[in-house]
């Protein structure tokens, strides 16, 4: 034990080597460092980091029409799943069934929760600055979410869930009571 | 997934797949009780149907003219056949010859003959005139044995002698005199035809001798004195075939008995004792018996009987012996084995066996099981001498109580009892199992008390009840094997119980003879009691003109049409109070009204007025009631201070040559689950519910045209009305009315107005349905008014100043089979379709047709469009088969069904059906199949054995996943 007390002293070679690693010498270049060898990644990252710190930073307008634009892509998503959306709902028909059960559930849920946080969709785009805008953006967005849930209705409606006829108030409609009664003697 | 045409193709072609009664339902969910009715008897009798067979059958024709043979061993009814179509009320005649293999029977006009063993016709004649008598010929010339009928064609009395073959008639004579034919008897030489001379009240008889070759008459005599015959009853026995026939009479005081051997013209008087009630002759039937019989005589001290013997060469009766007097009723039967004549006499608790020849005892049986019970009233045995040394007797004996049972004494044990009195019922009723009392009232004391009271009062109640909870906790592990095995406990400490189904009901059955039964529909329909409520004479008819069931106070109530009524407990049969009927018969019908006291039952006088109004009925009503010249009349109460008064607020007489036919009204029990119907468009035609209408159809028989009113029975008005061309009046016409519909059946035989040339005939079911309006989602004139009034005219100018009319839509199907006993079924809230149910007179059997069978908006001519398929709607087609899977009483041969009762259970998938008439046939249908409970095909067993193997997997495997679990947790992550 009193030996491995005194061994650090002189630790040996390799635990030097290993705390302190030799520096990189760049061998000739057919031999190419291994994938995943810091040297071989270092250079590029270098270079993009450069490129990056060369590029001028955009001013406030510029950041703005550029959020505003992003706004829009996201306040027009519902929209352009509208169709696929339209044709699965045509395509599976207007029976009761756990498909189509889900997938008016879907139809409705989505938007409802997206009119709900309609508000956190926005919030990294908005600066003190762009505030109407993306305000039209927002009405934009809601009306989409609408848009959607319109055709969640239409479904409903197709496969006759709502009570739109006169035949889904009939169990609310009172039988007529008679104000004279007779009894039967025969 | 289907797409919602075929899908809807499907559930329309489910129905007829699964709608017919399961084998394994059989006899666990219908009863039924085959029988004869009430034996007479003259036409009660052991007969051997094949001569190389000592087997004898034992073959009646009842009092409601069903002629059948029974098993004598099993009690089991061989054939039967209702003669006429319908009940009649007694008469008719049933011989046997010696070692023939038929039966021949007469009854109105015809006269018949049947196979004994399998009860095929052999031959059916009809005539002109009413049979009087029949009997068989024992011998003829040429080796063949005849059948003499004896009629009365128009007051001339005509005999024929008609071949055994075939029924052809072999010679006639007639006789056109007024005097009355009585009987007809034979002698190996001769036929003497038995009439009464004289005026009414003041008879003699008279003695035709006529040849039995040709049927010429040979001698006349005039028997005994000048008005010694009262009456056609007072002549009591004309002797069968015995080698000295007798003729036997006595006046009408019952002072002395007249006998006189057939052929001689002197008549032997005897005195009869002074208190004599009744006298009845038992004889021989066989040409080689003996010439004794049997004089049975009925005193207000008991019964005795005394054997007369009659010396064939000189024609002299003397009496030989005398059998002793017994206080209580016994009945006599006459038997003959060869020459030997044996005379056996039943009482309550004893069998006794006499020969003719002298009084000693030859056998005697005490019954093994007691008494009978029940007084014996008449009897019929088969006596067999058994080979060997001793006198060794078996004896069997078809006995007829008062109790209307008719029971086989076999040497003094009971073998069987056939409860023959349930034939001929004449009204019946569902009762619910009546609850305990106390509780009801506790519970109407509760409701009462102000709410903390009644909240403490339940609280102790509810602590109260707890002694019984574990009794009810050691009775699951039962209750839940009876429940997976199958078996059924219908009981509750020997007393019936409801169930949870309502399926355990009692039917109170009332016959046309006076007696009351109870059955346990819940229980295979066993007898729960059974009461001889009155004595009905013969040829009369207890006449039921309601029943009424107090279930609060488990009492019942029936009401006859001769001021007589009887009150009784439900559930043990119990008479509480009884009236007895009077002569003149004065009550029409009843009308179920509600007051204070609960619900009474209403007499309506013969010509259509309230009989008697009770104090405690305030009535608000109007009465519907039928006059004496047929037409309707509503009645209104109008008080004026002391009493109330009976006013006519309208009546409804039918035009000239117009008689009722049928009338029917919405049951009492007919909820309505949906006011309207829902198209396939999903909008609404609103049904015309209005419960204060009738229907009735009226028939014309100059015209043959059968119209049918719906009257308004508030203000009497016609709501509308259809006439059927070509309809027969003799054939039977019904109507049944529910929620907003009605059919009538009818046999008319017509021309299409569509195409002249073609015409339908045959047996029709036509349904009228009846909506608020033509159009859909329209509430018609009233609009959404919540009340209407019969009585006030609208205030709108398309009605017209009436009330508000139905819309009609109607239609007529052609059935495969006559139907008769129309009646709808009832459910507990009106959910389940309907059927209509109708008894098949000559399929013998229930029919439940579905009411979307007969539905009248079917597209004719065309084939229904998807809306109308997705509605249930077949195409049109004018002839309903009747579908052997529809019939719910499937292979039982249930025999003249009169009257078809239903009841709501507390499932909304079932209806309890009740049929009486001859046969009684209970049992349970499902229009909209079982929703609500599991079948019997549900299988409990693998069910409850699926649950355990899986607790017992988890049980096992539990451990196991722990352990691996642990294990897991112990292992060094690699």
């Amino acid at each position: 034990m009193s030996q491995l007390a005194t061994s650090p002293k002189t630790a040996p070679r390799w635990v030097e080597n290993l705390k302190n690693p030799p520096a990189y010498k760049a061998k000739g270049p057919s031999l190419p460092d291994p994938p995943g060898f810091p040297s071989s990644q270092t250079p590029s990252s270098k270079k993009k980091d450069s490129k990056v710190a060369q590029r001028k930073a955009p001013t406030t307008e510029e950041m703005d029409t550029l959020k505003v634009k992003k706004a829009w892509e996201v306040a027009l998503g519902p929209v352009k799943g509208l169709p696929m959306t339209g044709i699965m709902m045509y395509m599976s028909g207007n029976s009761l069934q756990i498909f189509s059960i889900m997938m008016v559930f879907m139809a409705f849920k989505n938007p409802i929760m997206g009119i709900l946080a309609t508000n956190q969709a926005f919030e990294r785009f908005e600066t003190d600055t762009n505030k109407g805008q993306i305000l039209q953006v927002k009405l934009a967005y809601v009306v989409m979410q609408l848009l959607a849930l319109g055709l969640g209705i239409w479904k409903v409606n197709a496969m006759g869930l709502l009570p739109t006829t006169r035949s889904d108030w009939l169990a609310w409609e009172a039988q007529r009571e008679p104000l004279e009664h007779a009894i039967s003697g025969l | 997934m289907l797409p919602p045409q075929l899908s809807t193709f499907l559930l329309l072609a489910l129905p007829s797949a699964v709608r017919a009664v399961f084998q394994d339902e059989v006899g666990h969910i219908d009863y039924h009780y085959e029988l004869l009715g009430v034996p007479q008897p003259e036409t009660t009798f052991f007969h051997r149907p094949r001569r190389e067979e000592r087997a004898s059958l034992l073959y009646t024709l009842s009092d409601i003219g069903v002629l059948g043979a029974v098993n004598p061993t099993s009690g089991a009814v061989v054939w039967r056949h209702l003669l006429n179509g319908t009940l009649t009320n007694g008469g008719g005649f049933l011989r046997a010859g010696e070692g023939e293999n038929w039966v021949t029977g007469a009854l109105g006009k015809s006269v018949h003959a049947w196979d004994g063993v399998n009860g095929r016709n052999k031959f059916w004649v009809d005539f002109d005139g009413e049979v009087k008598d029949l009997e068989i010929m024992e011998m003829t010339e040429n080796n063949r044995k005849d059948v003499l009928a004896l009629f009365d064609e128009h007051g001339s009395t005509v005999l024929r002698r008609l071949s055994g073959d075939d029924g052809a008639e072999v010679w006639k004579y007639t006789e056109a005199s007024k005097d009355i034919p009585l009987q007809v008897s034979t002698n190996v030489e001769k036929v003497f035809v038995i009439s009464l001379r004289g005026s009414s009240g003041s008879y003699n008889l008279k003695v035709t001798v006529i040849d039995t070759l040709t049927g010429k008459e040979l001698d006349q005599w005039v028997l005994g004195a000048k008005g010694e015959v009262r009456s056609e009853k007072d002549v009591m026995f004309v002797g069968a075939n015995s080698a000295a026939p007798i003729v036997a009479w006595t006046d009408d005081s019952l002072q002395k008995l007249r006998i006189s051997v057939l052929g001689t013209r002197n008549r032997q008087e005897f005195a009869l004792p002074e208190d004599t009630l009744a006298v009845e002759i038992h004889a021989p039937h066989l040409v080689q018996s003996l010439p004794h019989f049997l004089v049975h005589i009925k005193t207000a001290a008991g019964n005795f009987a005394q054997v007369y013997h009659t010396d064939l060469k000189t024609n002299a009766i003397s009496k030989a012996y005398d059998l002793p007097n017994l206080e209580e009723s016994s009945a006599f039967s006459t038997s003959s084995d060869n020459a030997n004549v044996y005379f056996s006499r039943i009482t309550d608790g004893e069998l006794v066996l006499v020969s003719s020849v002298s009084s000693a005892i030859v056998g005697q049986w005490p019954l093994k099981d007691g008494k009978l019970n029940q007084a014996a009233l008449h009897a019929v045995s088969d006596v067999v001498k058994k080979s060997g040394s001793g006198q060794n007797f078996a004896i069997r004996a078809a006995v007829v109580t008062d109790k209307d049972n008719w029971v086989l004494v076999r040497n003094g044990e009971l073998a069987w009892t056939r409860p023959e009195g349930m034939s001929g019922g004449v009204a019946a009723a569902f009762a619910e199992i009546p609850e305990n009392e106390d509780l009801a009232k506790t519970l109407e004391q509760e409701a009462h008390e102000n709410p903390l009271e009644a909240y403490i009062h339940r609280v102790n109640r509810h602590i109260h009840d707890l002694q019984y909870l574990p009794a009810y906790l050691s009775s699951i592990p039962s209750r839940l094997m009876d429940s997976i095995l199958g078996t059924e406990t219908s009981t509750k400490d020997g007393k019936p119980a409801r169930d949870s189904f309502g399926f355990h009901k009692l039917a109170i059955l009332a016959t046309r003879r006076g007696m009351l039964y109870g059955l346990d529909i819940g229980n295979h329909g066993r007898i729960l009691w059974a009461d001889r409520v009155f004595h009905i004479a013969g040829g009369d008819k207890w006449n039921v003109t309601g029943i009424q069931i107090n279930e609060s106070g488990g009492e019942t109530t029936v009401v006859g049409s001769n001021k007589d009524s009887v009150t009784f407990k439900t559930l043990t049969g119990e008479i509480v109070e009884s009236k007895a009927p009077e002569i003149q018969v004065s009550t029409q019908s009843t009308a179920l009204v509600s007051t204070e006291q609960g619900q009474i039952l209403l007499p309506i006088g013969s010509n259509g007025e309230v009989l008697d109004v009770p104090s405690s009925w305030t009535p608000g009503q109007t009465v519907v009631t039928q006059g004496s010249e047929g037409g309707l009349k509503g009645i209104t109460f109008v008080d004026d201070g002391s009493k109330l008064s009976q006013v006519v607020s309208w009546t409804f007489a039918l035009p000239e040559g117009q008689k009722v036919a049928s009338i029917a009204t919405r049951p009492v029990h007919d909820p309505v689950a949906s006011i309207g119907r829902v198209l396939g468009d999903r909008s609404v035609r609103y049904k015309y519910l209005n419960p204060n209408t009738l229907v009735l159809a009226a028939i014309d028989e100059s015209k043959s045209t059968l119209t049918v009113y719906l009257l308004d029975t508030v203000s009497g008005q016609i709501l509308t009305s259809s006439t059927y061309e070509g309809v027969d009046a003799g054939k039977p016409i019904e109507v049944a009315m529910s929620e907003n519909w009605f059919v009538v059946s009818f046999f008319g035989q017509n021309t299409l107005r569509s195409s002249p040339d073609q015409s339908i005939k045959g047996y029709q079911i036509a349904i009228t349905d009846l909506y608020e309006s033509d159009v859909a989602n329209d509430r018609g004139p009233l609009e959404d008014a919540e009340n209407f009034s019969s009585l006030e005219p609208l205030d709108v100018p398309s009605a017209g100043g009436t009330s508000a009319l139905p819309a009609v839509i109607s239609q007529t199907y052609v059935l495969s089979s006559p139907i008769k006993a129309l009646q709808v079924s009832q459910t507990r809230q009106g959910i389940s379709s309907r059927q209509v149910l109708a008894y098949l007179p000559e399929m013998h059997g229930i029919v439940g047709i579905p009411r979307m069978f007969l539905e009248p908006r079917r597209p004719v001519g065309r084939d229904p469009t998807p809306a109308e398929v997705e509605e249930g709607l077949m195409k049109y087609h004018p002839v309903i088969e009747i579908d052997p899977k529809s019939i719910v009483t499937h292979e039982r041969d249930v025999l003249g069904v009169e009257k078809i009762i239903t009841s709501p259970a507390v499932v909304e998938s079932t209806s309890l059906v009740f049929a009486f008439g001859v046969d009684v046939f209970g049992t349970r249908v499902a229009p909209s199949f079982l929703f609500d409970i599991l079948g019997k095909g549900f299988n409990k067993l693998s069910l409850v054995g699926t649950v355990m193997a899986c607790f017992a997997g988890v049980v096992a495997l539990g451990p196991m996943v722990r352990r691996k679990q642990i294990d897991a947790r112990w292992k060094a992550p690699m």
